[in-house]
C-alpha cells in the first residue's frame, strides 16, 4: 500500500537525516572548540 | 587509534559507548523493518496498513518520554541553574518535535486511506498537535536576543510545564471528544486478535525506537554543549576586546 | 506577600483606570469580534446560535493576548522593572498583583461581551450559576497563564507573535472546557457542565501555584 511505504519512509528518512544532520554539526563545531572542552564530563 | 601517552580528542560528538548504542539502535530498527514489513502478515481488516502501527505508538511514546525529560531537567534547572539541565532539556525538546511531528504524519497517513480523510479531530491526534504546538513554542523562546542565562531560565519555566499542559489538553480534548465520539472511531487500531507476533512487534517497537531516542537525545546533547562552549569563547573574546580598548584609551589618555 | 500582591494590584488598575486603555481600545476591539464574527457567520441561520460559546471565548483568548501584551508593556519602560525588584517586593505577590489585576480587566471585558452576546445574537441566558462559575475559573486561569507568559515573552523585539504562539495553545484547555460548560449552561443542562468547571479550577490553580513559585527566577534577570 503506497500510503504504508509514504508513512514509514517520511519516518525514516526525516530520523536519518536528523541522525547525519547532528553529527554532521558535532564534527564542524568540534573544530572550533579546544580539546580539553569538548565534553560536558571533562 | 589511541596513542599510548595521549589520550585523543574526541573528533566529533561520538565515542566508544555511543558508537555502541548507535550500533544497537540501528541494529534494532533494522529488525523492527524486517518485523513489519516481512514476518507479520497482513491484517484481516486493515490489510498491509497496519504496518504502521509497528511504529507509530512507538513514536508517540518517545515523544511522551522527551517531555518527561524536558519537564524534570527544567526543574532542576529551575532548582541549581546549571547548564547541563539546560542542554538536557532543550535536546530533549527538540527530539520530542521531531518524534512529535512524525507521530502525527504516520497518523495521518494511516487514517487517509482508513477513514478517506487526511486528519480526524480525535482525542488522539488533536492532543498530540496541542503538543506539538507546546513544543515548538519551547523551542521558538530559547531561540530569542537575550543572553544565554536569561534564555534558559525562561526556557525552563515552559519546559517545567510541559507535563501539566500535557495532562490538562490530554484530559480537556479526551472528554471533548469522547461526548461525540462515534463507534467506528473508538474502536481504531488495537484488534490485533490474530496474531501474537504482530503483538510483539508492536511492543518492539517502543524498545527500537527508544534506542534510537536515547542515541540521539545524547548527540543533540553534545553538539549543545559544543554550540555553548563557542558561544561563551565568543562572549569572552567580545569582552577581552572591550577591555582592551578600554585599557588602551586610558592610557592615552 | 498578599500585601505586595494588593500594592501591585492597586498599582497596575490605578494606571488602567487613568490610562483607560482596556476600556478604551480593548474592549471595543472585543465588541468588534462579536459584529466580526456575526458578519462571517450569517445571524440568520443558526451557526452563530450553535456557535456562541465558542466564539466567545476565541474572542476572550485574543482580548488576553492584547490585554497581557499591555500589562506587560506598562512594566517595561525606565527600568520600571528594575525598581520593582528594588523595592524588596515578594515575587509571589508581585506574580498574584498582576495576576488580579489583569483577571479584573478580562473579567470586565467578558461581561460586556457577555451582554453585547445577549444583544446581538439574540440569546437567553439559562444556567446562570454555572456560567458565571465557569467564567470565574476560566478567568483566573487565563490571567494566571497569561501573567506567567506575558513575563516569559516580555522585553523581547519578538513579543508580539512569541507571546500568541506561546500562550494560546497552552490555554487550548480553557477554551475546550470554558466552551462546552457555556454550551451546557446555554442549552439548558448545567448539569453537563459542571465536571469542565472543576477542570477549569484546576488549570487556574496549577497556574496560580506555578506562577508563585517561579516568578521570582523570571524577574531576576538583566
Amino acid at each position: 500500500m503506497a500510503y504504508m511505504y509514504l508513512g514509514w519512509g517520511i519516518s525514516l528518512a526525516v530520523l536519518a537525516l536528523y541522525a547525519l544532520s547532528l553529527v554532521a554539526r558535532g564534527r564542524r563545531l568540534t573544530k572550533s572548540v579546544p580539546p580539553e572542552r569538548r565534553r560536558w564530563t571533562s | 587509534m589511541t596513542t599510548p601517552q595521549v589520550p585523543t580528542a574526541p573528533d566529533g560528538t561520538g565515542s566508544p559507548a555511543t558508537r555502541v548504542l548507535g550500533i544497537v539502535a540501528l541494529a534494532a530498527m533494522a529488525l523492527l523493518v524486517y518485523l513489519a514489513f516481512v514476518a507479520t502478515p497482513r491484517d484481516a481488516t486493515q490489510g498491509d496498513l497496519v504496518r504502521l502501527l509497528y511504529l507509530h505508538p512507538g513514536l508517540a511514546w518517545t515523544a511522551y518520554l522527551a517531555c518527561g525529560i524536558a519537564t524534570a531537567a527544567s526543574i532542576q534547572h529551575l532548582r541549581k541553574r546549571t547548564i547541563g539541565s539546560d542542554l538536557l532539556a532543550h535536546s530533549s525538546v527538540e527530539i520530542g518535535a521531531v518524534m512529535t511531528a512524525l507521530t502525527l504524519v504516520t497518523g495521518s497517513v494511516w487514517g487517509r486511506p482508513t477513514w478517506g480523510v487526511w486528519w480526524v479531530w480525535d482525542a488522539r491526534l488533536t492532543s498530540t498537535a496541542v503538543l506539538l504546538l507546546l513544543l515548538l513554542g519551547y523551542l521558538a523562546l530559547h531561540r530569542i536576543d537575550a543572553p544565554p542565562e536569561v534564555r534558559s531560565r525562561r526556557s525552563a519555566v515552559v519546559g517545567l510545564l510541559l507535563v501539566p499542559n500535557v495532562i490538562l489538553v490530554h484530559q480537556s480534548v479526551q472528554w471533548w471528544r469522547t461526548l461525540h465520539q462515534e463507534p467506528t472511531l473508538a474502536r481504531r487500531d488495537f484488534d490485533f486478535g490474530a496474531s501474537d507476533l504482530m503483538m510483539f512487534t508492536m511492543i518492539y517497537g517502543f524498545v527500537a525506537l527508544s534506542l534510537v531516542f536515547s542515541w540521539l537525545l545524547v548527540q543533540r546533547f553534545r553538539v549543545g554543549w559544543l554550540e555553548h562552549q563557542v558561544e561563551e569563547a565568543w562572549l569572552d573574546e567580545a569582552i577581552t576586546e572591550r577591555r582592551a580598548e578600554a585599557l588602551g584609551a586610558e592610557v592615552e589618555r | 506577600m498578599f500585601r505586595d500582591a494588593r500594592l501591585i494590584a492597586a498599582k497596575d488598575l490605578r494606571i488602567e483606570l487613568r490610562s483607560k486603555v482596556t476600556a478604551g481600545q480593548v474592549l471595543p476591539f472585543a465588541l468588534l469580534l462579536l459584529v466580526l464574527f456575526a458578519f462571517g457567520l450569517d445571524p440568520d441561520g443558526p451557526t452563530l446560535a450553535a456557535a456562541t460559546p465558542g466564539l466567545f471565548w476565541v474572542g476572550v483568548l485574543f482580548v488576553t493576548v492584547l490585554a497581557v501584551e499591555r500589562t506587560f508593556s506598562i512594566e517595561g519602560g525606565d527600568g520600571v522593572r528594575d525598581a520593582l525588584r528594588l523595592a524588596g517586593l515578594e515575587p509571589g505577590g508581585i506574580f498574584l498583583g498582576k495576576w488580579f489585576a489583569l483577571a479584573v480587566q478580562l473579567a470586565v471585558v467578558e461581561l460586556v461581551m457577555l451582554g453585547g452576546v445577549v444583544l446581538l445574537y439574540d440569546r437567553e441566558l439559562h444556567g446562570i450559576g454555572l456560567l458565571l462559575a465557569s467564567s470565574l475559573a476560566a478567568t483566573c486561569g487565563i490571567a494566571a497563564a497569561g501573567t506567567l507568559y506575558g513575563v516569559l515573552a516580555a522585553g523581547l523585539r519578538v513579543r508580539e507573535t512569541l507571546l500568541p504562539f506561546l500562550l494560546l495553545p497552552v490555554l487550548a484547555p480553557v477554551l475546550i472546557a470554558a466552551t462546552r460548560a457555556f454550551e451546557s449552561a446555554l442549552d439548558g443542562v448545567p448539569s453537563d457542565g459542571w465536571p469542565w468547571f472543576n477542570l477549569l479550577a484546576v488549570f487556574a490553580l496549577v497556574y496560580i501555584g506555578i506562577g508563585i513559585l517561579t516568578f521570582g527566577s523570571l524577574l531576576e534577570e538583566s
